[in-house]
């Protein structure tokens, strides 16, 4: 292992140098011409947690929406670069985007379970998407995917309840799980806990530590402490002079929180703006 | 539920499906999505042919001289183009909606004031009554004015009777505008003139109802105009005169009325001069919602 | 004013709520309007069930059995007054319509915002709603004059050409049919249905949208899975609100469906309506028992559209709470 100036830790591993589950090659985003993200480039460790952090209008979410092409929807929003999904160019690759987001799963800001649906139906709703109709297969999937979301013990009593009788914290769970049976390779997160209590909050966190062996996370948080609790890398964005957000500093999270290579970085996590 | 499948097992079945159906499920949501794009074709279409014909057969009609200042003759076996003019229908149409609007629109207006500003149990009542009422079909409005002022009122087959009924059904439109026009009105105007010292109704008349009245007024005009279009309510009640009338006492013709009896008539030439009043009948309502519309957006803006 | 105003102004406002004391002239003039207008609506019901009531009391059910319409003129015992054809007649041509403009409003409000450019959303928007300020009675004369002959010439023919379509659809003879007259209210009604379903899907929360798709949904999965079980009671709202247009609608239906009183269930058959049947007869009915008769079928055409615009008001008003949550 390489040692990265600043950290003394012997377990220390630098997860820039494991396998990349993405990677992303000057990618850009930009609305109606006018960019909102400039030239990002970095490696997405496999079965690491990355964080995004930035302060507002740094352009972390327009980032993330860009790895499983949910700019799409949007009117007047193009995405230059090149992001990969192990070898596969998400954009010029010729993946279709449903097979595209359903490796790569997504949990937003505000827990949306589908409100028509029961807990059981919202678990498996990515399953049956995708064409799976077996019983047998379905079960196994809401159960194992519930469970891997820590959510399983309090509601396999009432598979049947629709999902709005669930706590925020709760839906927010079944969301994940929601996101995880379709057993995407990369799991997506945007201010996972912005709407919870400190509580849920933390039963998340610890989530995101455990998930990790099945899935590689990419998470965007404003919460410093946060992305220092969770994260294995950290990548920092900052608003440039054109209002564009553009790449400071992409680094271990242990290095980036104790020891920056960038002033900015160090000005942002001092709490001198943002 | 007892788990007997493992993890990989699920990710393969599920990979395998994913691939298996991804050609059916992009194929059909093609084929939906297409069919959006044509239920919106299709209901544009209507639009599209009806203005065609009103224009191809309406405008001959209309420009044909005394379309619009002589009475309307019956067609004879001598001469089969004689179908005269639509003066009488004009006049009695105006007429109508006149009346109509000076009976329904103090009341509507004062009505939508109540309902946007009163929290009463009546006015949640009178709310549920309004929504019912606007979606009461026109016709009994009709068998409504028949009843009320043809014989209780011992008036007759008369301009009166027809503008009742279409008062009657224009008033929860008319209540309903001016409720959302009032509620469009900021909270704070009413709150900035209740904290000046002004009483609450002084504070309505004076701050809110001005604010509102953009809103209010192009409610009035869009609810009216689209009135004057209605047969059912004045057909059962109107009387049907062949010369011009406009006292409230007087039987009368109107444009749609005759519209409706003309293109009933065995004669082409009197089917044919329905499309000239077709054409008069809508092109007025377009243009006067839409000018309505057009000094509304304005007055919004010159108020920012 | 002082500069102590923020208080001041707290205070001026506190001392002024309404209150029951504070009614002057202003109130009291509004009230009435409201209070006159609950009365005109319930003279209005009570009256045409007033006028009912002896056509009631005389054919009994036979106002909503019977199938002859026979007036004994001088000798009123011997009027025959039976509603079914009419009644039977409303049912299928707002099912025809309702089926119509269900299908093609659902898609027209999905393109509107789903397909269309933001651009476009206005103009599609305001196109929809120039329809519903066309009368009904240009409508009416637009069936007759263009789209009957049509019928005749083309409509008909096919459908009878299809294996059984006689059977089915009946043999064309006129172009005024239950069938077009189905397809006109469809028209009339379409901005209707629009204008509710195209709010009620403009409503569904964009995360659903984006939660459906990142699970790797198709489109037509979102639409069928999400937006419209997230829309469907209001949507069921909008379609009640149709119906109850399609049911009283008059002018038009005379002009497009025949004004035959016959019991006919087969689509290219002419038939009749309650509105339309009240607005044809009525000129030989004034002053006898048969006007009456015509309110008995005007009071169950009220009691129907009634019910059903009050159970699509609430059915959207649910709707609005649900997603406003």
């Amino acid at each position: 292992m390489t040692s990265v100036s600043g950290i003394t830790d012997p377990q220390f591993e630098d997860p820039r140098l494991l396998p990349a589950a993405m990677s992303l090659r000057d990618v850009s985003v930009a609305f109606h011409g006018r960019v909102a993200v400039r030239d990002v480039t970095f490696d997405v460790p496999a079965n690491r947690v990355t964080a995004l952090i930035g302060p507002s209008g740094s352009g972390k979410t327009t980032l993330l929406r860009s790895l499983n092409r949910l700019h799409d929807l949007t009117k007047g929003a193009s995405v230059s670069g090149t992001i990969l999904l192990g070898d596969t160019d998400i954009y010029q690759g010729g993946i279709p985007t449903t097979v595209l987001r359903s490796r790569i799963g997504m949990v937003f800001q505000r827990p949306n379970p589908f409100p028509t649906m029961t807990i059981y139906e919202n678990a498996v709703a990515g399953l049956r998407f995708n064409g799976v109709k077996k019983k047998s297969v379905l079960d196994a999937a809401a159960e194992s995917a519930l469970t891997s979301a820590d959510l399983w013990d309090s509601v396999k009593q009432r598979l049947n309840a629709h999902a709005a009788t669930l706590s925020g914290g709760e839906q927010q769970r079944l969301c994940i799980a929601r996101a995880l049976a379709v057993e995407p390779e990369v799991l997506l997160m945007d201010e996972p806990t912005s709407a919870l209590d400190p509580i849920s909050t933390k039963r998340i966190e610890e989530l995101m530590v455990e998930l990790k062996k099945r899935v590689t996370i990419v998470i965007v948080t404003h919460n410093m402490q946060q992305a220092a609790r969770v994260s294995d890398l950290t990548a920092f964005l900052l608003m440039g002079e054109d209002r564009a957000g553009e790449q400071i500093e992409v680094s271990p999270t242990l290095k980036l929180f104790s020891a920056p290579e960038d002033q900015r970085t160090l000005d942002y996590i001092q709490g001198r703006f943002g | 539920m007892t788990v007997t499948i493992k993890d990989a097992e699920i990710r393969e079945h599920l990979r395998e499906r994913s691939v298996a159906t991804l050609r059916r499920r992009t194929y059909i949501s093609g084929v939906m999505t297409a069919l959006c794009w044509l239920a919106i074709t299709f209901a544009a279409v209507p639009l599209v042919a009806v203005i065609y014909q009103l224009l191809r057969r309406g405008i001959p009609v209309i420009v044909k001289s005394g379309f619009f200042t002589t009475l309307p003759q019956q067609p004879t076996i001598f001469d089969a183009n004689n179908t005269g003019g639509v003066s009488n229908a004009l006049v009695g149409s105006l007429a109508v909606i006149v009346y109509a609007a000076l009976f329904a629109v103090p009341i509507g207006v004062l009505m939508g004031v109540y309902l946007a500003e009163s929290t009463s149990k009546f006015a949640s009542l009178l709310r549920i009554i309004t929504a019912t009422m606007v979606g009461a079909p026109s016709i009994l409005m009709g068998l409504f004015a028949f009843e009320v002022v043809v014989q209780q009122m011992h008036v007759g087959f008369s301009i009166i009777a027809g503008s009742f009924g279409l008062a009657v059904l224009v008033l929860p439109v008319l209540a309903t505008a001016t409720e959302i026009a009032i509620r469009n009105v900021p909270s704070t105007y009413r709150e900035a003139g209740l904290a000046l010292g002004a009483k609450p109704s002084t504070t309505s008349l004076k701050i809110v109802l001005p604010a509102a009245s953009t809103g209010i007024v192009s409610g009035i005009i869009l609810a009216l105009s689209r009135a004057v279009g209605e047969t059912a309510p004045i057909l059962l009640v109107i009387g049907g005169a062949y010369a011009i009338a406009w006292h409230p006492n007087q039987a009368a013709s109107a444009l749609p009325f005759q519209m409706f009896q003309d293109v009933q008539s065995n004669y082409p030439s009197l089917q044919n001069e329905t499309w000239g009043i077709a054409l008069v009948l809508v092109g007025a309502v377009f243009i006067i919602s839409f000018a309505a519309r057009l000094w509304a957006a304005r007055k919004k803006k010159v108020q920012r | 004013m002082t500069s102590n105003t923020s208080t001041d102004l707290r205070q001026a406002a506190e001392g002024h709520r309404p209150s029951a004391a504070s009614r002057g002239v202003y109130e009291y003039v509004v009230l009435s309007a409201a209070g006159l207008f609950a009365i005109i609506s319930l003279y209005f019901v009570g009256s045409i069930v007033w006028q009912a009531l002896p056509a009631i009391r005389h054919q009994g059910l036979y106002l909503l059995t019977g199938t002859s319409w026979v007036s004994g003129g001088a000798t009123p015992a011997l009027s025959k007054f039976g509603g079914l054809s009419m009644i039977t007649g409303t049912i299928e041509t707002s099912l025809i319509a309702i089926v119509i403009a269900v299908v093609v409003g659902t898609g027209t409000s999905l393109a509107i915002n789903l397909l269309l450019p933001s651009w476009m959303r206005t103009i599609a928007a305001t196109t929809v709603e120039l329809l519903a300020a066309i009368p009904s009675v240009v409508y009416g004369v637009w069936g007759m004059l263009v789209l009957a002959p049509l019928v005749i010439s083309t409509v008909g023919p096919f459908l009878n050409s299809l294996p059984g379509g006689n059977a089915v659809f009946g043999t064309v003879v006129a172009g005024q049919s239950l069938l077009l007259a189905g397809f006109v209210l469809a028209i009339m009604v379409l901005p209707t249905y629009v204008a509710i379903s195209r709010e009620v899907i403009g409503a569904v929360p964009h995360e659903l949208i984006e939660a459906s798709l990142s699970l790797g949904a198709t489109r037509w999965q979102t639409i069928w899975k999400t937006i419209l079980p997230t829309g469907r009671v209001g949507l069921l709202g909008a379609g009640a609100l149709a119906l109850g247009r399609a049911l009283g609608e008059t002018v038009a239906v005379v002009l497009v469906i025949g004004q035959v009183n016959q019991l006919n269930f087969r689509p290219l058959q002419p038939g009749v309506t309650l509105a339309s049947w009240i607005a044809s007869q009525w000129g030989e009915a004034i002053g006898s028992d048969q006007m009456n008769a015509l309110f008995a079928l005007g009071a169950l055409l009220m009691a129907a559209s009634l019910g059903v615009s009050f159970i699509s008001t609430r059915l959207v008003s649910r709707q609005r709470s649900l997603v406003n949550r």
